[in-house]
């Protein structure tokens, strides 16, 4: 079912293009929107408040009733998304309501609000232009802030022309025309519903903030005003109001601040001069559970700004309406999961690539790809896993069997195999070479290179710990980092016991599996002494450092395991971050050459989950290369470990991307400092026939090494 | 702290104007609706009143400009072109200003038409959200909106069009002697 949805947004290029271009512009419009201001300092305060709320929210709400009551509110509070539409509803009937003119509301979406007033005979009106679109054109919102982003002027004028009027495909008129239909709207409508962006507990004021004035006259004109308010919106002061505002315009539109910021504390006034009506529906739906989970919680930090959707390698290509339902993106996957069950997320969240860019741009420092993570275990735990999947891990898992496998596959690769690469694989499996190229399994595997190599004997030593990549595809690598090691005088150490770090089944969600690798490597790595646990792949860098403790805790496994994986933990080290300490200490140099020029690809867990980004360019650089940075060096590849063999048609486009980007630099030469990159990129640019070199950077530094005889 | 509301306001696509005092706003805002709309029959410019008009001959200013109705009310204020009042303070850091709405009228005005002409006393004038707050008890107004520039989509295509439900030009007069 997801791959067809994907199929189709893949091929309506005007939404992937409009998307793209969008997330293209957004990431640099955001910086410059956010220069002077300390972002860290806002998110840490909305981090604050917000779970605050999370952690008083029966108080906060019973405090919000209060104060809006006071104030001459009618203040309904409710679990079920049935007593918000009865209630709606029964209100609209008691007032004879025959129209109602509706500002965007996200809470409204989700207990799908329209379909019943309109079933019940009421005539639904939404305002916001974006909205009214949809509504026109029977579809679902493709984004949380811009809702038609997906269609075309053309398509627009479209819509417009078969049901209302007929109006040409230009901007600036369609726009005319909205303010001239909808007003008519806006001046007879007997109720108007909106949402509301922040709910102000101790004074009981709700906070809309909107840009095209239609929330303002559908709280203003009609007789009775309802406002339909998620629990999460809750602050407890005014005060914590000042880093939402700051940041929620600056991240959702690129702006400073919304046109129109609306405090509501009480309608007295209406038009005719009677008395006005406000009510306000405080609506918990599953809200108040997930305020309880000590992981999720964090989710109430959520400003609804729809950031982490802007800056999604994925969301650019398929869009909201394959990733996602009501709410969608990265938060939304979490939101569907707790408000309409983890069955109804099942598919989307296996569309997260776990790249961590939204991570950093959140302003509710909201970890989403951990808590999608999660979901995934959850579902892996309650579905069980099918026999095929069951089989593939327990190879995995039996380290001996799955290098036995390993090495067998390079003999029966050969017919497939030329010039290091495997470019079409028949039958099934064929979709996987079809975007690009897989690397050759290596005749001979690094664990059994090792034997051979002679190294110059120290008391310093290192642990390589290799990586299935690195260990069975791409040899060359650890060899080169063994030299530049000696060099610096380290010898290293290669424990044979070691196996797979089990990120495929981690980031499946797959935990006992996982946990397994967890331990076989942990006494594999202790097994010999040295003062450093290195490792070349970023991947396995962050298992080493964060995933394997977390695995052997989460299952349960004794104190004296989880010791070791702490002691693995902190001799841990990426060769990146190693090599470069080297270099600084004067241990390692490289002999002059020609200046090459070079671009540098940061890989998604070496920049985001241990922030190493400057060693890698600075060691290049050292080494006497130009480097020429690329646009979006940080955004992933596409390769995603597994996702690109669940996702092919998404992990390629990503990768189109990326070689695009990397074309407009003009270099012949990327580096980059993980295996799994190294792969996907160079399979592209095989495929493609680029005459581009891809190149782990120990590659290129090993090569670029001053020979002993020039010391 | 006037200057740097003006330049905030104007990156809003406000339009902002300083004046001596009352007088000179009041001559401006007459020329500005003799030169926007030459149409002396309908009823054109709602005006809400305010402390800026006490000690104004109103009736002598209506014969002048039979298009300026006082009579505020949704209708009126749907018919007209330009809705004229006076905000209560102005917001340096984002070059807004803020409207306290104690009658449904002054809302009217600054919602419904194209032009949106906001008198506000320079002295009125604070550098930020947090300044705002300290200066009014929120729990006694029943409502109010920070106005920054006239309104605005993106919706379609993300093309920003200025000018959607809201006004489409924001003209603000700061008073200095007010």
């Amino acid at each position: 079912m997801i791959k067809e949805e994907i199929q189709k947004a893949l091929t309506n290029a005007n939404l992937s293009g409009a998307l793209t271009r969008f997330s293209e512009a957004y990431v640099i419009s955001r910086k410059k929107i956010y220069e002077g201001l300390d972002f860290e300092a806002l998110r840490e305060q909305i981090v604050s408040s917000k779970s605050y709320t999370a952690d008083h929210l029966d108080e906060l709400v019973n405090q919000f009733i209060k104060s809006a009551t006071d104030n001459g509110a009618k203040v309904f509070f409710t679990q079920n998304p049935d007593e918000v539409r009865n209630y709606i509803i029964e209100l609209a009937k008691k007032n004879n309501v025959k129209s109602v003119v509706k500002s965007k509301s996200m809470a409204t979406e989700e207990i799908h609000l329209n379909k019943y007033l309109q079933e019940a005979g009421i005539e639904v009106n939404e305002t916001d232009l974006g909205e009214w679109i949809i509504q026109l054109a029977g579809q679902r919102p493709s984004h949380m802030v811009l809702p038609a982003i997906h269609l075309t002027r053309h398509d627009v004028s479209d819509i417009f022309t078969k049901k209302v009027e007929p109006i040409e495909p230009d901007i600036s008129r369609m726009v005319k025309f909205a303010r001239k239909h909808l007003r008519r709207k806006f001046m007879t409508a007997d109720m108007g519903i909106t949402g509301a962006n922040i709910a102000i507990a101790e004074t009981g004021t709700l906070v809309v903030c909107t840009n095209e004035g239609n929330a303002r006259l559908t709280m203003a004109l009609p007789k009775i005003h309802v406002a339909v308010v998620g629990v999460e919106k809750l602050v407890a002061k005014i005060e914590d109001t000042f880093p939402i505002l700051r940041t929620l315009a600056r991240s959702a539109t690129v702006q400073i601040i919304t046109s129109y910021v609306s405090f509501v504390n009480a309608q007295t006034e209406h038009t005719d001069g009677s008395k006005k009506e406000l009510h306000i529906i405080l609506f918990d739906n599953n809200r108040s559970k997930l305020a309880k989970d000590p992981l999720f919680k964090q989710t109430f930090q959520c400003i609804r700004c729809a950031s982490c959707l802007n800056v999604c390698p994925v969301f650019r290509i398929i869009g909201g309406h394959v990733f996602g339902r009501v709410y969608t993106g990265g938060i939304g996957t979490i939101l569907t999961a707790w408000t309409e069950g983890l069955k109804a997320s099942k598919d989307i969240q296996g569309l997260c690539i776990q790249c961590g860019n939204c991570v950093k741009v959140c302003p509710g420092k909201i970890n989403i790809p951990d808590l999608i993570l999660e979901l995934r275990k959850k579902l892996a735990k309650e579905e069980g896993l099918n026999f095929k999947t069951k089989a593939i891990y327990s190879v995995v898992n039996n380290r001996k069997l799955f290098h036995t496998i390993l090495r067998t596959a390079s003999k029966l690769q050969k017919p497939f195999e030329k010039q290091g690469f495997i470019r079409h694989l028949p039958f099934f499996l064929s979709e996987l070479t079809e975007q690009r190229s897989l690397p050759a399994i290596a005749d001979v595997a690094f664990r059994d290179r090792f034997k051979n190599i002679k190294q110059p004997k120290s008391d310093r030593k290192a642990l390589f710990y290799a990586g299935c990549l690195i260990d069975f595809a791409y040899p060359e690598i650890g060899e080169a980092l063994v030299k530049l090691l000696n060099t610096a005088g380290i010898e290293v150490l290669f424990p044979e016991e070691q196996t797979c770090c089990g990120a495929p089944a981690r980031y499946s969600g797959v935990m006992d599996v996982a946990a397994n690798n967890s331990k076989q490597n942990v006494e594999a790595l202790l097994s010999l002494n040295a003062e450093y646990i290195v490792s070349a792949c970023p991947t396995c860098t962050v298992a080493l450092k964060k995933q394997f403790i977390k695995d052997l805790i989460d299952q349960d496994y004794k104190e004296d395991v989880i010791k070791k994986a702490q002691e693995v933990s902190t001799k841990a080290i990426d060769a990146s971050a190693l090599i470069n300490k080297l270099i600084k200490e004067g241990k390692i140099n490289f002999k002059k050459s020609n200046e090459q020029t070079f671009t540098y690809h940061d890989p998604c867990h070496l920049i985001r989950s241990l922030n190493i980004y400057m060693e890698p360019r600075e060691s290049l650089q050292s080494s006497g290369l130009k480097l020429i940075e690329m646009f979006e060096s940080d955004t992933c590849c596409g390769m995603g470990g597994s996702y690109s063999l669940k996702f092919p048609e998404i992990s390629g486009i990503i990768l189109k991307r990326k070689l695009e980007n990397i074309k407009k630099t003009g270099v012949k030469l990327v580096c980059t400092d993980c295996p799994g990159c190294v792969m996907q990129i160079r399979g592209g640019v095989d495929k493609e026939g680029l005459d581009i070199q891809v190149k782990h950077s120990l590659d290129i530094l090993v090569e670029r090494l001053q020979s002993n005889n020039e010391k | 702290m006037f200057e740097l509301f003006k330049q905030k306001a104007e990156v809003v696509n406000a339009e902002v104007y300083s004046f001596n005092n009352k007088t000179d706003v009041l001559n401006f805002i007459k020329d500005f609706i003799k030169q926007n709309i030459s149409d002396e029959v309908s009823k054109s410019v709602v005006w809400c009143y305010s402390e800026f008009l006490e000690g104004i001959d109103l009736d002598s200013l209506k014969k002048e400009l039979p298009q300026i109705e006082f009579d505020i009310s949704a209708n009126s204020a749907n018919s007209a072109k330009i809705g004229i009042n006076q905000v209560n303070f102005g917001i340096a850091e984002t070059g807004s200003i803020v409207e306290i709405s104690d009658t449904l009228a002054k809302r009217l005005c600054s919602s419904l038409t194209e032009i949106h002409i906001a008198i506000l006393p320079c002295n009125n004038i604070l550098p930020d959200m947090e300044s705002l707050m300290k200066k009014i008890d929120i729990n006694a107004i029943p409502y109010m909106t920070v106005i920054s520039g006239p309104s605005r989509t993106a919706d379609i295509e993300r093309v920003l069009t200025i000018g959607v439900h809201g006004p489409e030009r924001v003209i603000i007069l700061c008073v200095e002697n007010f």
